[in-house]
């Protein structure tokens, strides 16, 4: 272990606070960063070992030790690193699980940085205020998906005769129908994962009214959760999944992915990572069309997903200045267009120009669905994706709506009793 | 002494490790159970609010509920399917090394495999009801793997596929062991086989008996993986089992307090069914002692 005398950790500290004597720093000392994600394969992979060789670029030396599997082993891995006291320098976490974990560990105060950047204005209101809890910057948002797109097969589109993509929920069910009438097996294509399960309740709810969304889900307010709109988003559910092939058990969404680009199932409330796996699967983009999710006000409404980093505080001066190397590149646009064409989210800032090359029509109709939708106050939280409330209280809500989605002999007025008391007795 | 001291190394020092590791660590978790911990561990104490809502809540109600429909109906009918595999395997039949290993070869194979594979062949669009509708039956129906209520019972069918070899292996053990005099004896007297076997053979199997349903209900209890990969607890959450219910508590709701009130409980669970199973060890030998 380096000696660290307290010089060399005074001129550290300057070097990762004060942007201006950042460029001098450099030369004196290495940056170095260490960090832990659970992207360790496919186009995740490959997406943060690209940011990974842009930082060695910068001079930097880059140490990532992905935990392969679900994001809560990554998390025991962090869990474990913080109780040790050796926390990584930066590590993968996102949502209001940043708020929850920045009250067991020191982070890094990420303001400065953020402000010479003039990073905050480009960043949509909602999603700023995960990253800045209590007020500071302590994590910085990496890519963003909507779990709400709306894949339309074209072949069972062709069945049903039908050419419009539908903008409310009266259209969709309109144009599920005719797909029923029309010949398409089942017109909703879905897995049976619990994110699956909560997506559709989500995207209803939102969609038939964002500011119902916000109260109740991601305000959590009384009356909001027993309100009306509550009541319709489990109407709308229900009839979602009488249209699913209830066969589905508890597989992935992905399994579904032939049958509904051959027609037999038609539409897909899936997030925009869907688009990926469909291009990964070896279909084309003649094969489906994307939209945003149905909205009532016929205006876009945006489910917010977004993966980040978390920035934790440690003294070494070689990680303080790698932690403003990789604020700085994880902010650049440039960076996040690199980021994005890998993995087909979109870039969190929302000056980038999606118009040239190495974009995707998805990607540009979700960009413009962001813009809209932040316009329009109507960019949300996803509850789905740990977006809208910590885990514990995210889970408490999906064991109602996938107990609902699963049951039919659960009455749209019960799950609504039923989801208000989960949120009491998770609170 | 000196020159027996390596095996009391090998024995002692291995024994003493685990036992200590098992014993903190179930200390431990007592302890974080009665502590207000979520994300990591904390001190404070919360008293019995952990259990409380752990006992209140519906994911722990439904998990408690499979384990006894689960747990007994397991134990039950693998008990019973590897008697009679033991049975028929007795008969001196040609071949019996390659049934005997064909039975007990799923023990060889995880539980993730196990789960995985059922998944497939009950998931009704797929596995075998799709091939019964393909040979032209299109009114049968086999669809318990989404079918809320019957959902628990595929769990007993791929835990029965399992490690109803295991049983079978201990009862044929059992059955190879009854003493060859005994036997003809009541061939003499003339008793024919299946008195033979319910008079004679059977009685002397059930320390055997016991054997397995012990070992197959502390199985039945920390069962996780398997409905991991088979329903993962669905459809819904009609297919819970304490070992979920703590899994899913500790690091996907990150409430590590109420996960450990439920890692209690199950331990609790084990200790009903461990407990009764040393008295009667104990009670045996007492027995034999004085005889």
């Amino acid at each position: 272990m380096p000696m660290i005398t307290r010089r060399r950790l005074l001129a550290g500290s300057a070097a990762a606070l004060a942007l201006p004597a950042f460029a001098r720093a450099q030369s004196a000392i290495k940056p170095r960063l260490t960090a832990i994600s659970q992207w360790s394969a496919g186009s995740d992979g490959a997406a943060i070992t690209a940011l990974g060789k842009k930082f060695e670029e910068k001079g930097g030396v880059w140490q990532h030790s992905p935990v392969p599997g679900f994001t809560t082993e990554m998390m025991n891995k962090l869990r474990a690193q913080i109780m040790a006291g050796d926390p990584p320098a930066c590590s993968q976490l996102k949502g209001p699980e940043i708020a929850a974990w920045s009250k067991i560990a020191p982070t890094v105060n990420l303001d400065e940085l953020v402000a010479a950047a003039g990073y905050e204005k480009f960043v949509a209101p909602d999603l700023a205020k995960l990253h800045k809890p209590g007020g500071k910057w302590i994590a910085l948002p990496l890519q963003i998906y909507s779990t709400n797109m709306l894949f339309l097969s074209k072949r069972a589109m062709d069945k049903a005769k039908a050419d419009k993509i539908p903008v409310t929920w009266a259209d969709f069910n309109g144009l599920a129908e005719k797909m029923k009438a029309g010949g398409v097996a089942y017109p909703i294509a879905n897995g049976g994962t619990r994110p699956d399960d909560g997506q559709k309740f989500e995207a209803a709810l939102a969609g038939i009214s964002p500011a119902a969304y916000r109260a109740a889900i991601m305000n959590l307010d009384k009356k909001a959760l027993e309100g009306p709109e509550v009541r319709a988003a489990f109407v709308q559910v229900r009839k979602i999944a009488d249209w699913m092939d209830p066969n589905v058990g508890a597989q992935h969404f992905s399994t579904n992915l032939k049958r509904f680009v051959d027609g037999d199932m038609g539409m897909m409330i899936m997030g925009g990572w869907a688009q990926g796996v469909l291009r990964n699967a070896g279909f084309k983009f003649e094969d489906f069309m994307i939209a945003p999710g149905p909205s009532d006000n016929g205006k876009s409404v945006f489910l917010l997903n977004a993966d980040a980093f978390i920035f934790w505080q440690r003294k070494e001066p070689d990680l303080q200045a790698g932690q403003a190397l990789m604020a700085q590149l994880v902010m650049d646009p440039a960076i996040q267009t690199m980021y994005s064409q890998i993995t087909g989210s979109i870039p969190v800032r929302t000056d980038v120009d999606l118009s040239g090359e190495g974009w995707s029509d998805g990607q540009r109709r979700t960009a413009a669905a962001l813009k809209d939708a932040i316009a329009s106050n109507q960019a949300v939280l996803s509850v789905a994706h740990n977006m809208a409330q910590e885990n514990g209280l995210t889970a408490a809500l999906i064991d109602v709506i996938t107990e609902y989605v699963k049951n039919k002999t659960i009455k749209p007025e019960q799950a609504v009793t039923r989801l208000a008391e989960a949120v009491e007795s998770a609170r | 002494m000196v020159r027996r001291l390596p095996e009391y190394l090998t024995i002692w020092v291995p024994l003493l490790l685990s036992a200590a590791h098992l014993v903190s660590f179930s200390l431990w978790t007592i302890w974080i159970s009665f502590t207000p911990s979520t994300l990591v561990p904390v001190s404070g104490w919360v008293g019995l609010r952990n259990y409380t809502s752990v006992l209140a809540s519906r994911n722990w109600q439904i998990a408690f509920d499979n384990l006894l429909l689960f747990g007994s109906a397991f134990v039950l009918l693998s008990l019973v399917t590897g008697l009679i595999l033991a049975i028929l395997l007795d008969q001196r039949i040609r071949g019996e090394n390659v049934l005997r290993s064909i039975f007990l070869y799923p023990l060889a194979v995880s539980f993730v495999v196990t789960g995985t594979v059922w998944s497939w062949l009950l998931n009704p669009g797929i596995g075998i009801q799709k091939l019964v509708h393909d040979f032209g039956w299109t009114s049968f129906r086999f669809d318990w793997l989404i079918d809320r209520d019957m959902a628990i019972w595929t769990i007993v069918i791929a835990a029965i596929w399992q490690s109803s070899g295991f049983a079978m292996a201990l009862f044929l053990a059992g059955l190879r062991s009854v003493d060859a005099d005994l036997i003809k004896a009541a061939q003499i007297d003339g008793a024919g086989p299946v008195r033979m076997y319910r008079r004679v053979i059977l009685p002397t199997l059930w320390p055997i008996t016991i054997t397995v349903i012990v070992i197959q209900l502390q199985f039945a209890i920390s069962t996780f993986d398997l409905v991991r990969a088979l329903t993962n607890g669905g459809p819904g959450i009609a297919t819970q089992l304490p070992a979920l219910v703590v899994y899913d508590l500790m690091f996907q709701r990150n409430l590590l307090g109420r996960g450990a009130a439920a890692a209690v409980l199950m331990l609790l669970i084990l200790l009903a069914v461990l407990l009764p199973y040393a008295a009667w060890r104990y009670l045996q030998r007492r027995r034999v002692r004085h005889a």
